[in-house]
């Protein structure tokens, strides 16, 4: 798939579910789009609001934050208080000038490599499809 | 200043192949801080380790990155080698330069390769902000936890007791063995399970290192690796196993029968079971879900499921017992009771519910008809004397339950006979004065002092006498007036009193014209004694229409039998008279407008809609009143004129003195009236013993759920024989009762709502008293260092693949059903039969990968085990007969063990089952047999087998709840709730929770010497933990600069594991403090800190952020 325009893409992947649900997608050898970069924190919990506007500041087109299902946090509810804040900052965005669809947050397990393979294409195709984005 | 190290990997082509290495060690030259830079074919092998501890050593490196494979795979391998060149291991940071790069991105060198320097870029970022930790060193428990008493987890609690180590072994049902316990026969060596699985057991239940908790689950769990801290439910089991020896009594008595879980619902077993012979341990468990809806609907909260059980089995002495052991109005409530457990009868949503209130007269009856014992008298255990006041139902009823706790009782009535309403006020066609003295007696052969003609006009009165506490319950006995002209003109009754006159044998004259007003059971039964005094022309006059009328719908439709006539929408505005006599009623129409606070739609006049009625009498019953006039002085009342009490102790303004029934509610009906008696009683109890009279009320009672209703035949309940209309004379009853049959039958249909019955005849033949029906469940805390999972799996259930006849056709069975067939102990003592007849099958066909690689009909995966055990079904088929014929319709027929397990699948064939393979179209019966039609693949031809068995080969999935289970223990589960492994092949015991291993079918479908295997390499991996001295917790937690700290301790809200406390400084300002030994790092505290004063180690801000800044 050729993209008109490759967008930069930062995604801050949980250790237990989503980081090895990125690692099953390579142990499977399934293909997705390169503009990726992924960064590790111990859980979704730990993502700040402030190093998502710091990535857009440097110039990122995407956030992606990725953490185990509800129910199924390793660290029982880290992924809630990723559920709340990230709502909140998605509606804050749109002030910023950032299309909230910039910003995703999705659960995806150690099992799920085709899902996260899925997601990405699918974001990517979307931030692509949205252009470059305005200087903050 | 850092001195950094960049060693990339090639992996053989793995990264290579995609990553143009040499361009990114140029790239990475140019970096920042970066003083060497080195690429390997193989870093993790021994030359590339020794080569970046040479780099180390030489070029002083004091950060190192590697770019290699994923950090879940080898940051510990790498680590201790950064380690082993005097480097402190968190110096170390890795780029994942093959799962997330060169992996995913094959022929897009050019991508990649930036990819891949990207990656690098932003990891010598990060590690240049990475600090020395020490991992601190803690302490183990040495006692490890199981979960799951199938061979897997049985494999691993005896390989870790064996060692000398303490287990807990948890399973949730009440015998451990799992499913292996229920196969007759193991393949592929054809040993019987039973044999080699019993004596596995009993070393369990007998070894001195294991502590087996059965009919137990896991509800909490807390801590870390050698440290974890449990929380085990040890559901109720209603018998103390520390008595229990065995014996099986209680099942013999229990009247509760339901379909065997464990010999998959061919047999049967009582609510008080042992699943099967060898069970271990060899105690037996009630089996009780809660209250069942006809107690819990029934405001005193009868037993009805108990009696019912009872009168199933013909123990109708016992079943009466039950029944007194709440209230003793068997007869009286049998006959008048409006029955609410009736409406909630769940039997009732499959026809019609039972017919609770006629099986409840039976009762009474035929304690009547066989001759009726004494009662023996109650021991009066107690000092302080009662006194009741009034003995209506709910004096007697509070009477009944203060005396059966040894109270003196004395009940004070104005009338010359007990029994209040129920004797004056009920007609004597409803309900004979025969069973009201019968059941007014067995109260006062219990104990119960009955005064009458003893009115009680002054409480003080009765203080003096030494009574010590009162209850009033003397009712609501005057009739309400209508407020219309003519009212008192002569003719003109009033509902009790007509009743009481002729209750009491006063002759009263009526003409043959008779009005009634109002729509109650007491209108209902004044026109009812009208007729039978030989009252021509009756009418009920009631103002509503007959979906609000309150009488009983029974009776109101019996006395329309009786040709008496409803003038529904209608109200008398006069009584008209002449010469002082009355000649009729002008009423006017009603229409009916919005609800008002009953939920009764309020009934408006229309207007000039007049008429007249030509009558010799009215009688009025448009309700009744409390009679102040005959209750004692200074007590408070409501606005609606009855007595004011606390609604949960119904205690009046008066110190010591109660007041129950309708005297409090208003007129009501008689079970009502039993429910506040009972509830004084307790009050009156309380109020004695001197405790708080309100802890615990209302009662919150743990209603059913559900009901299983599968397989019930819809069935009419059986009708109450009445008399024959043309016989109804005064006093003879209506309803005539069941017979013994009826009842035995009608009772039969009861669904046993809450299993066990709670009808108390275990207790009584349990000769070593074990059995307790107040048990609780009980939380057992225990302090464990390892946990091995073993929750197995279960069958599929094969009664939802309609599409092979499964739930359909009775000759459908699951291969787990043939199994317990097979099983000598099973349920038809080792016979095959076609479960539709009893007999025994000629022609049997399998059907293979029922719910198992096929996405339309279930899961995806193959369930392993199934070609294998159809193959050993067949031979053993033919063993048990061999005329037997059994075909397999197979998918492809797998032997996936290798060795024997190949020959096995020959030897079926050479036993003489036919292979096919093939697809199923249908399954259908024709004239009894079954037909099974489809497409041979291999042949093109369609097939249609004619078969007297069609057995489905189910597929495995895992245990229910189960993720339920891993979400509590915070491990890992694939989409099909499978555990998920460490690593799927280098560490398929393990999971990525440290310290928590798992074993058997809760992984993936495996087989018996598979799950041997996996609950002994689980085993192995415990007493690896426990040969250590100590182990090294995690140093990557959070930490808090005091200095920054505003003590708010948002980071104490937001913590899941309490790590953070607060502490007060000299100064006096309060700060968080975090406990590293609980701490788990996940960092939430850090993001929600405003001041920005917690730093979690590992993962700092600048860590995080640098890596932000590199891309």
């Amino acid at each position: 798939m050729k993209l008109e325009y490759q967008p930069k893409v930062i995604g801050f992947l949980c250790n237990w579910c989503s980081y090895a649900g990125a690692d099953m997608a390579g142990t499977s050898r399934m293909c997705y789009p390169q503009n990726i970069r992924i960064i590790r924190v111990p859980c979704s919990g730990r993502v700040d609001p402030l190093f998502v506007l710091k990535c857009f500041q440097r110039g990122a087109d995407g956030v992606l934050i990725s953490g185990c299902h509800p129910g199924d946090c390793h660290y029982t509810e880290g992924n809630y208080h990723t559920r709340r804040r990230f709502a909140l900052l998605r509606d804050f965005l749109d002030y910023l000038g950032i299309a909230k669809e910039r910003l995703r947050v999705e659960w995806v397990s150690a099992s799920e490599g085709q899902r996260f393979a899925e997601i990405l294409s699918d974001f990517t195709t979307e931030l692509a499809n949205l252009g470059p984005r305005s200087k903050v | 200043m850092a001195r950094i190290g960049v060693f990339l990997c090639h992996c053989g082509s793995n990264i290579a192949g995609s990553v143009n290495i040499p361009e990114v060690v140029e790239a990475v030259k140019k970096l920042p801080q970066v003083v060497h830079v080195e690429d390997n074919k193989f870093t993790c092998s021994d030359p590339g380790q020794a080569s970046i501890q040479q780099a180390i050593t030489e070029q002083r490196l004091n950060r190192v990155v590697i770019g290699a494979c994923s950090p879940r795979m080898h940051e510990t391998t790498f680590r201790r080698t950064v380690a082993g060149a005097g480097l402190n291991p968190y110096l170390l940071e890795i780029a994942n330069l093959r799962e997330h790069c060169s992996w995913v991105h094959p022929d897009q060198v050019k991508e990649a390769t930036a990819k891949a320097i990207d990656l690098v870029r932003k990891a010598v970022a990060r590690v240049a902000w990475q600090e020395s930790l020490t991992p601190r060193q803690v302490g183990i428990t040495r006692r490890a936890l199981v979960i799951g008493g199938g061979i897997a987890g049985i494999q691993s609690s005896l390989d870790v007791a064996d060692a000398g180590y303490e287990v807990i072994l948890v399973e949730r049902e009440p015998s451990i063995g799992g499913h292996m316990a229920q196969l007759d026969k193991t393949f592929p060596t054809l040993d019987c399970s039973a044999c080699i699985l019993t004596p596995k057991m009993t070393t369990v239940g007998q070894h001195p290192n294991i502590r087996l908790m059965s009919y137990s689950e896991i509800v909490d769990i807390s801590g870390f690796i050698g440290n974890f801290k449990v929380k085990i439910k040890k559901k109720a089991r209603y018998i103390d196993v520390s008595k229990c020896t065995g014996c099986g009594e209680c099942a013999k008595v229990c009247p509760v029968e339901l379909n065997s879980e464990f010999d998959e619902n061919l047999g049967k077993r009582k609510a008080a079971y042992i699943p099967f012979p060898q069970a271990i341990p060899n105690k037996y468990t009630i089996d009780k879900r809660g209250y069942p809806p006809c107690r819990v609907a029934c405001p005193a909260g009868v037993n009805a499921q108990g009696y019912i059980a009872l009168i199933s089995q013909g123990k109708f002495r016992e079943a009466l017992e039950v029944l007194r052991r709440t209230m003793p109005f068997a007869g009286v409530c049998g006959r008048v009771c409006i029955h609410p457990c009736e409406r909630d009868c769940e039997r009732g949503k499959v026809d019609q519910p039972i017919a609770i209130r006629a099986l409840k007269r039976f009762m009474a009856d035929y304690e009547l008809k066989v001759g009726k014992e004494k009662a023996t008298p109650v021991e009066r255990t107690k000092e302080e004397k009662v006194a009741i006041v009034g003995s209506g139902p709910a004096g007697l009823a509070c009477a009944y339950d203060l005396v059966k706790q040894g109270y003196p009782v004395t009940v004070f009535e104005a009338a010359p006979e007990a029994g209040g309403l129920l004797r004056y006020g009920i007609p004597e066609y409803r309900l004979p004065k025969e069973v009201v003295a019968n059941e007014i007696s067995y109260i006062q052969d219990l104990g119960v002092d009955i005064k009458t003609n003893a009115p009680v006009k002054n409480l003080t009165e009765i203080f003096d006498q030494g009574y010590k506490a009162i209850f009033l319950a003397t009712g609501a006995g005057i009739s309400q007036k209508m407020g219309i002209p003519g009212e008192d003109t002569p003719g003109v009754l009033h509902a009790l009193d007509f009743l009481r006159q002729v209750n009491f044998g006063t002759k009263v004259s009526l003409g043959s014209k008779v009005a009634v007003v109002g729509g109650g059971n007491a209108a209902v039964d004044a026109a009812r004694i009208a007729r039978r005094r030989g009252v021509n022309e009756i009418t009920i006059v009631y103002r509503r229409s007959r979906a609000e009328m309150p009488a009983i719908p029974s009776e109101i439709e019996e006395m329309e039998q009786e040709g008496i006539k409803i003038q529904f929408l209608a109200t008398p505005g006069e009584v008209l008279s002449e010469a002082n006599r009355v000649t009729g009623i002008r009423c006017v129409r009603m229409e009916l407008g919005a609800p008002d606070a009953s939920g009764r739609r309020r009934p408006a006049p229309v207007k000039g809609s007049e008429f007249t009625v030509d009558v010799d009498n009215v009688i009025i019953a448009v309700g009744q009143g409390v009679d102040k006039a005959t209750l004692p002085q200074d007590l408070a009342y409501t606005n609606l004129g009855t007595l004011s009490v606390d609604p949960l102790t119904l205690q009046t303004n008066i110190d010591g003195v109660f007041a129950g029934g309708d005297v409090v509610s208003g007129p009501a009906d008689v079970i009502t009236c039993i429910a506040g008696g009972k509830e004084a009683a307790i009050s009156i109890d309380r109020y004695l013993r001197g405790v708080d009279m309100k802890e615990g009320r209302p009662e919150i009672v743990k209603r059913v759920k559900e009901v299983s209703k599968e397989g019930v035949k819809p069935e009419a309940r059986h009708s109450m024989p009445t008399l024959e209309l043309g016989r109804r004379k005064e006093f003879d009853e209506v309803e005539l009762g069941f017979d013994e049959k009826t009842a035995i039958a009608e009772a039969q249909r009861c669904l046993n709502c809450a299993v066990c019955s709670d009808c108390r005849e275990c207790e009584k033949v349990c000769e070593a008293k074990a059995i307790d029906h107040e048990m609780q469940d009980e939380i057992v805390e225990a302090d464990v260092g390892a946990i091995v999972v073993a929750t197995g799996a279960k069958a599929l259930d094969h009664t939802q693949f309609g599409i092979y006849g499964g739930g359909i056709h009775s000759d459908v069975v699951s291969s787990l059903q043939l199994e317990r067939m097979m099983s000598a102990a099973g349920p038809t003592g080792g016979e095959v039969v076609r479960p539709s007849n009893g007999a025994h099958p000629k022609e049997v066909v399998f059907i293979s990968c029922v719910g198992s690689r096929d996405e339309r009909t279930g899961d995806g995966y193959c369930s392993k085990v199934c070609c294998m055990y159809m193959a050993k079904q067949t031979i053993m088929l033919k063993e048990h007969a061999p005329e037997t014929h059994s075909y397999i319709i197979y998918t492809d027929a797998r032997g996936p063990g290798g060795k024997i397990f190949e020959d096995f699948l020959t030897r079926a064939e050479k036993a003489g089952t036919t292979y096919m393979r093939g697809q199923i179209d249908s399954v259908s019966q024709q004239d009894g047999r079954l037909s099974v039609s489809g497409q041979d693949f291999l042949t093109g031809a369609a097939f249609n087998i004619p078969a007297d068995l069609v057995v489905l080969a189910t597929g495995l999935m895992p245990s229910e709840d189960a993720a339920n289970l891993f979400q509590i223990l915070h491990i890992s589960y694939d989409a099909k709730n499978y555990l998920l492994q460490a690593h799927p092949k280098l560490r398929p015991v393990e999971t990525a929770m440290d310290g928590i291993f798992i074993a058997g079918c809760a992984v993936a479908p495996t087989d018996i010497p598979e799950s041997v295997a996996q609950g002994g390499a689980a085993a192995q991996y415990v007493l690896k933990l426990f040969s250590q001295e100590a182990i090294e917790a995690e140093p990557m937690t959070s930490i808090v600069d005091i200095s920054r700290c505003t003590g708010c301790l948002l980071c104490r809200q937001v913590c899941p594991f309490q790590a953070v406390e607060s502490e007060t400084l000299r100064d006096g300002r309060t700060v968080a403090s975090i406990n590293a030994s609980v701490c788990k790092g996940c960092g939430i505290c850090v993001v929600a800190c405003r001041p920005g004063a917690i730093k979690l180690r590992g993962f700092s801000d600048q860590q995080i952020l640098a890596e932000v800044m590199a891309l």
